[in-house]
């Protein structure tokens, strides 16, 4: 679908009249990348509803879940609370044609990347709906750079608000919202959204399709054995992103009892019927930050930037075949991950969180 | 008195933050020139971070990110990235402070990529992130930007976040978006604004001791000049160490060789 009602960026735009026709198809022969809001309602209705202890360990959920051309619908926010132990998983199961969908992240993106490029038979992405990929300050993110100058994947770009309306439409059960953001810019000629006439204002307002994903992928500071999740610190889009995915991982670095969760269900960011595997894993965000945890690891991301980005300027692999055996083939579960890093770094990143107050 | 670049930018964007209103930053500078303000002319400002904070206090050290868990330090409201994108949408944020890898003289800035195609680009950049929304529903966007030639350019690889587009006075109001648009832009050697019949970029302030001439050189686009030009004003002993110690006493920003991209 695709509106004439746009605004004036064609007067404005630098980007080439083959590729704004290019993208303009996308819009005009719409699909959902993931599930349609039928399928995924569909796949709703016909859950379980019951209280059922859905704990299992993180490689039976992944097993259960990861499939090769799948969506997923990634957690966390560039470096906080980052579902790195799922990803971990996913990296050693692999899978193929991948779509990602999130706002911004760092690690989980370039840890997929990365996979990619050292075996693309084993794990590949096809394409990506995003914000932002990248480290803040410590810099771009290479392997983004590499792909995305490769034509390896196909990307479409929002703002943060625009990926996290997104999620919001799907956890509302809506096919669409309308934003403020994305008109007037380059966006509003690369990506899948359309700009319409509101029909009670009359002002344009530009609609963003739902992103419902196959599968959500979240880490929390605490659930029950339900999945009923607390989440403390920044709550990410992790809510609409559990409710709008079909089906939903949760990493835990706790697992309380349900009783806590009776006494304060105010606190329940995300109810137990939207997630359907519960694991628990302590540092399940590292090298990211938890909020009340840990903080993160700065000298980690600095060591996998470098050898990506040295793999980028040399096209040489060996230096990231050799990080993903070390930290992911070798490792036979997340624990065996973090028992790589040395324990004085552990000490220091629970120091730095400075104990930020959370209540379990 | 001895300032390097980074400080003379957060001292500027102090200045030109008015008191009793709510600054959208972005990481870096927009925060430590937001503390600076309110450690002296403006102690009721409040920060909204995107991932989802409101009026936290950085008693910690400096957020690395606008994710970071410190960015949510005794935060009067804490929740996710819609919550606060949806109170700006609705009007609280006065001002948005981004940065960019390029702007051109309609304040449209771009944080996509550069060279190349959109669809194989040279340098893919990490992309809009919070920068197209907060450019287009704060009320005033303030940019900030290292001046040189390669980043004030005639025309844009990529209009991420929206300034005024083609200058048409109409243009933000087609585009669906609510905030006034393109405010200051900050730079080490000058400071911007925006004419208000044209919608061009406005020399306003130049650093002690440059000319407008100087500025121009540095600059694709051809610049309208205020007839009021002023000098900088400089950070005094007292700002420089508000800075230093207070804002940013690690060092990350105001110390480091470049200003993020």
């Amino acid at each position: 679908m695709s509106s004439d009602i746009g605004s004036g960026i064609y007067e404005v735009t630098s980007l080439k009249e083959d590729i704004v026709e290019k993208q303009r198809e996308r819009k005009l022969n719409f699909g959902y990348w993931g599930p349609t809001p039928g399928d995924a309602r569909k796949a709703a209705v016909g859950k379980r509803k019951g209280l059922h202890d859905k704990r299992m360990t993180l490689k039976d959920a992944v097993d259960k879940y990861v499939r090769d051309g799948i969506s997923i619908g990634i957690g966390g926010f560039v470096n906080t609370r980052i579902p790195a132990a799922i990803v971990h998983q996913i990296v050693k199961k692999g899978a193929r044609d991948l779509t990602l969908s999130f706002q911004s992240n760092s690690m989980c993106a370039e840890w997929l990347a990365g996979a990619m490029i050292v075996n693309p038979d084993h794990l590949s992405i096809k394409r990506v709906e995003l914000a932002w990929w990248g480290y803040e300050v410590i810099g771009i993110a290479p392997l983004l750079r590499y792909l995305n100058a490769n034509g390896m994947i196909e990307l479409d770009d929002y703002t943060n608000y625009g990926m996290s309306a997104r999620f919001k439409a799907a956890a509302m059960g809506l096919s669409f919202i309308p934003t403020r953001d994305h008109g007037g810019s380059d966006m509003e000629l690369v990506n899948r959204g359309t700009m319409i006439k509101c029909p009670f204002t009359g002002e344009n307002t530009y609609l963003v399709p739902a992103c419902y994903p196959d599968l959500g992928i979240v880490h929390v500071s605490a659930s029950d054995m339900y999945g009923n999740s607390r989440i403390f610190g920044s709550l990410c889009t992790c809510p609409e992103i559990a409710m709008a995915a079909v089906d939903t991982i949760v990493t835990a670095e706790t697992i309380i009892p349900t009783e806590s969760i009776r006494e304060y269900p105010n606190l329940t960011e995300i109810p137990y019927p939207v997630v359907d595997a519960v694991c628990e894993q302590p540092f399940g965000g590292y090298p990211g930050a938890v909020y009340g945890n840990y903080w993160f690891d700065v000298d980690h991301f600095l060591k996998f930037r470098s050898i990506c980005d040295d793999f980028r300027k040399t096209g040489n692999k060996d230096e990231l075949k050799e990080y993903y055996d070390t930290y992911f083939f070798s490792c036979e579960t997340f624990d065996d991950f973090i028992a790589k890093i040395p324990r004085e770094k552990i000490a220091e990143i629970k120091q730095m969180d400075g104990g930020q107050p959370i209540i379990l | 008195m001895d300032y390097n670049p980074y400080e003379m930018i957060a001292y500027t964007g102090s200045r030109v933050l008015e008191d009793d209103t709510i600054v959208f930053v972005g990481t870096g500078l927009p925060i430590i020139a937001s503390m600076h303000a309110q450690l002296t002319h403006a102690p009721n400002i409040s920060l909204i971070f995107e991932a989802g904070s409101l009026a936290s206090i950085l008693e910690q050290g400096m957020p690395l990110s606008v994710g970071d868990t410190r960015a949510f330090r005794k935060a009067v409201f804490a929740k996710g990235l819609c919550a606060l994108f949806e109170l700006t949408q609705r009007g609280y944020a006065d001002y948005a402070f981004i940065g960019g890898a390029q702007i051109d003289m309609f304040g449209n800035v771009c944080s996509t990529y550069q060279g190349g195609t959109y669809l194989k680009p040279n340098v893919r950049f990490p992309g809009s992130g919070g920068a197209g929304a907060m450019a287009a529903n704060c009320e005033k966007t303030i940019a900030i930007m290292v001046l040189e030639k390669r980043r004030f350019v005639k025309k844009l690889d990529f209009v991420t976040s929206i300034g005024f587009g083609d200058g048409s006075p109409d243009y933000r109001a087609n585009a669906g978006v609510l905030g006034a648009g393109p405010y200051r832009v900050i730079t080490d050697k000058a400071l911007f604004g925006f004419d208000e019949e044209s919608r061009r970029m406005v020399l306003l302030e130049v650093l002690p001791g440059m000319k407008a001439e100087e500025i121009q050189d540095l600059i694709e686009f051809e610049l309208l000049i205020s007839p009021d030009l002023q000098e900088m004003r400089e950070p005094s002993e007292e700002d420089l160490m508000l800075l230093r110690d207070r804002c940013d006493p690690d060092g990350y920003f105001l110390k480091r060789k470049v200003v993020q991209d």
